[in-house]
């Protein structure tokens, strides 16, 4: 019919203007959201490179020669490894048992296991110098040579507890993706239960546990809080690399206080890489 | 000899309740059940995976209830085959030797005569993760079969596979059964596994063993009104039965039918569609159940063709294409039902 067709083009038009606008809409809240992410990841590009070019290269390098940033990263190496190494020993068969077995009071011990996680740094720290240097179980080890408080291995106490949650919770979540029937087969096939765990169950976390231990590890150079309330801030004694960038912030070294800041992002950026590839296989929260 | 004495176990979502069952030395039986009846949990615990909560579990008379699973030479093989992903699929299937006091010669000509066996030589350096399933499973058996178990229990095999590798896989187990001679317990939901492979079988549901015998005997004569409607038994009603002069008279909603299986009350029967005769005229026979009714509803199969007849009750009649084409028949047409007494199955 002849009437109605300028009316179906106004229709038609109207509609076309109509979806144009729609979809200039949706595209402006896709750009909005994009925008958001892009100034957050400039943020943080912008505030790492205001870090590392804050010295000369020269004197970065210098200071990171110097003596006492060379035992800082010494420091920080050996507990670091230490305490991570603590936390696979520890984590690996209570992470098993809260993933495999159902027995009372599990669900209280996953959630205790939680708290140095939730806890501020600081008063895990208070917590560990309490125990350590006021009680008689503390003094006791003190006697017996154990020396905790204000000496290295109070820093690897203090790393091994604030980090020990990251480590059981990555290994718990990779137990629990393991179907225990595979170790249900091994043992048909002649192995003990510690047996299946260790021929079987273990290999198949490779990598969770590789990403549990480079987050630990991780963490563990970057520990302060709890750190500097059980081994204190003693130069030369003390110092691992962040209580170096604070004790050489507080008395105005800034080159050797860049030098530790630049040290700990490398470290963090190349472990952060190295998480990624593996927690690929693995949920942490 | 596997037998298993008055078995319960709770696992929460799955149980047993006082499962009993006993096979022989060689024999190939089958455990028949829909998904949740138990099956899986009955192996495990055949394996020794969980201690039942009650009952005993005996291998050639040796009471094995207590003992680890690694001490009862019962091999096991799952649907989703659990191989070993770190392991190649050598290294699979040798698992098991290292607990064996085998010689590494014996070990490796073992594991070869199993590849060859199984048609897997050529896979044995490759790993499991870029397998098919056919694959995997051949050689999740041959993991299972270098331990010569005495027994070697099959969860649901070949559920996972397609099936042309079903088929293959199906008389290659028969095959193994045949050239080891070892028992087999294999729990499967596939009525035709079952009735192929099986020299006895078992039907479970919630936790419970609800019948047991030769899959023929089974399949004619199911027990209970689940293992004839699991088993595809179609007529399958309710009615009440009076035994008169060692016939019963059983009236399904005033259809009066004639069994020779005496069973007095409330009863179950069944006849199988292949049972039934489907005639355009009354017959002359001496089958004694013979009634009239209108055709309700035409189903082909294929070769086999349905037929759904309303004779009061609708009953199923299975009849060949080349009789339903000749028959010429269609819906609403009036025909006749005849069958025998003595194939109204009465439970």
């Amino acid at each position: 019919m002849p009437e109605q067709e300028p009316n179906t083009i106004e229709k038609k038009e109207y509609q076309s203007t109509q979806s144009l606008f729609r979809r200039l809409r949706e595209s402006s809240f896709k750009i909005i959201t994009i925008l958001f992410g892009l100034v957050l990841a400039a943020f943080i590009v912008i505030l790492l490179i205001g870090v590392v070019t804050h010295t000369t290269p020269q004197a970065l390098i210098e200071s990171i020669l110097s003596g006492e940033i060379q035992f800082a990263i010494r420091l920080s190496l050996i507990t670091s490894v230490i305490s991570t190494a603590f936390c696979i020993i520890v984590s690996v068969p209570a992470a098993y048992a809260l993933a495999r077995y159902d027995f009372p009071g599990r669900n209280i011990i996953n959630t205790l296991l939680d708290i140095p996680l939730a806890l501020p740094p600081l008063v895990a720290g208070v917590a560990l110098l309490i125990l350590f240097g006021t009680t008689s179980f503390g003094k006791g080890l003190a006697d017996a040579g154990i020396k905790i408080v204000f000496t290295p291995l109070g820093i690897i106490l203090a790393q091994f507890f604030v980090n020990m949650p990251f480590m059981f919770r990555v290994l718990r979540s990779t137990f629990q993706g393991i179907n225990p029937r595979y170790e249900y087969v091994a043992q048909t096939l002649g192995s003990t239960e510690a047996g299946a765990f260790w021929r079987v169950t273990l290999p198949m976390a490779r990598n969770g546990l590789m990403a549990g231990s480079i987050i630990t590890w991780c963490r563990g150079i970057g520990e302060f809080g709890a750190a500097l309330m059980v081994a204190g801030s003693t130069r030369m004694q003390t110092e691992t690399l962040p209580i170096s960038l604070y004790l050489n912030m507080s008395c105005g070294e800034l080159p050797l206080a860049i030098a530790s800041a630049t040290i700990l992002i490398v470290i963090s950026l190349v472990s952060l890489f190295i998480f990624e590839k593996f927690s690929g296989f693995t949920r942490v929260f | 000899m596997v037998r298993v004495e008055n078995i319960s176990k709770n696992l929460g979502e799955f149980f047993l309740k006082d499962v009993s069952l006993h096979v022989d030395d060689g024999e190939y039986f089958m455990i028949l059940g829909p998904t949740g009846a138990g099956k899986t949990i009955l192996l495990e615990t055949i394996a020794g995976i969980y201690p039942p909560d009650n009952g005993r579990v005996y291998l050639n008379n040796h009471d094995i209830t207590r003992l680890p699973p690694r001490k009862r030479n019962i091999g096991m093989v799952y649907q989703d085959y659990m191989l070993f992903p770190h392991l190649t699929v050598k290294k699979n299937i040798r698992y098991g030797a290292k607990s064996t006091n085998l010689s590494k010669q014996e070990i490796s000509q073992k594991v070869n005569e199993l590849a060859d066996m199984l048609n897997i030589s050529n896979l044995l350096h490759r790993y499991p993760g870029t397998l098919s399933g056919g694959e995997k499973q051949r050689i999740a058996i041959a993991r299972a079969l270098i331990m010569d178990p005495e027994v070697l229990l099959l969860d649901e095999p070949l559920s996972a596979l397609d099936n042309e590798t079903k088929a293959k896989l199906r008389k290659e187990l028969r095959k193994i059964h045949t050239l080891t001679s070892t028992t087999m317990v294999h729990v499967t939901h596939s009525f035709d596994e079952a009735f192929l492979l099986g020299s006895r079988m078992a039907i479970m549901n919630q936790g419970e063993i609800v019948q047991m015998g030769k899959p023929n005997d089974v399949f004619r004569k199911p027990n209970c009104k689940f293992a004839a409607e699991f088993l595809g038994v179609t007529n399958v009603f309710r009615g009440k039965s009076i035994v008169d002069n060692g016939i019963a008279y059983i009236d399904i909603d005033g259809l009066k039918v004639i069994s020779t299986d005496r069973k007095d009350g409330q009863v179950y029967l069944s006849i199988r569609p292949e049972d039934i005769l489907l005639s355009l005229k009354p017959l002359e026979s001496s089958a004694r159940n013979s009634f009239q009714g209108k055709v309700q509803e035409i189903s082909d199969a294929g070769v086999i063709i349905r037929i759904t007849v309303d004779i009061g009750v609708p009953f199923v009649a299975a009849i060949t294409r080349n009789s339903f084409l000749d028959m010429g028949l269609k819906e609403d047409m009036v025909v006749f039902l005849t069958f025998k007494s003595a194939d109204v199955h009465v439970f």
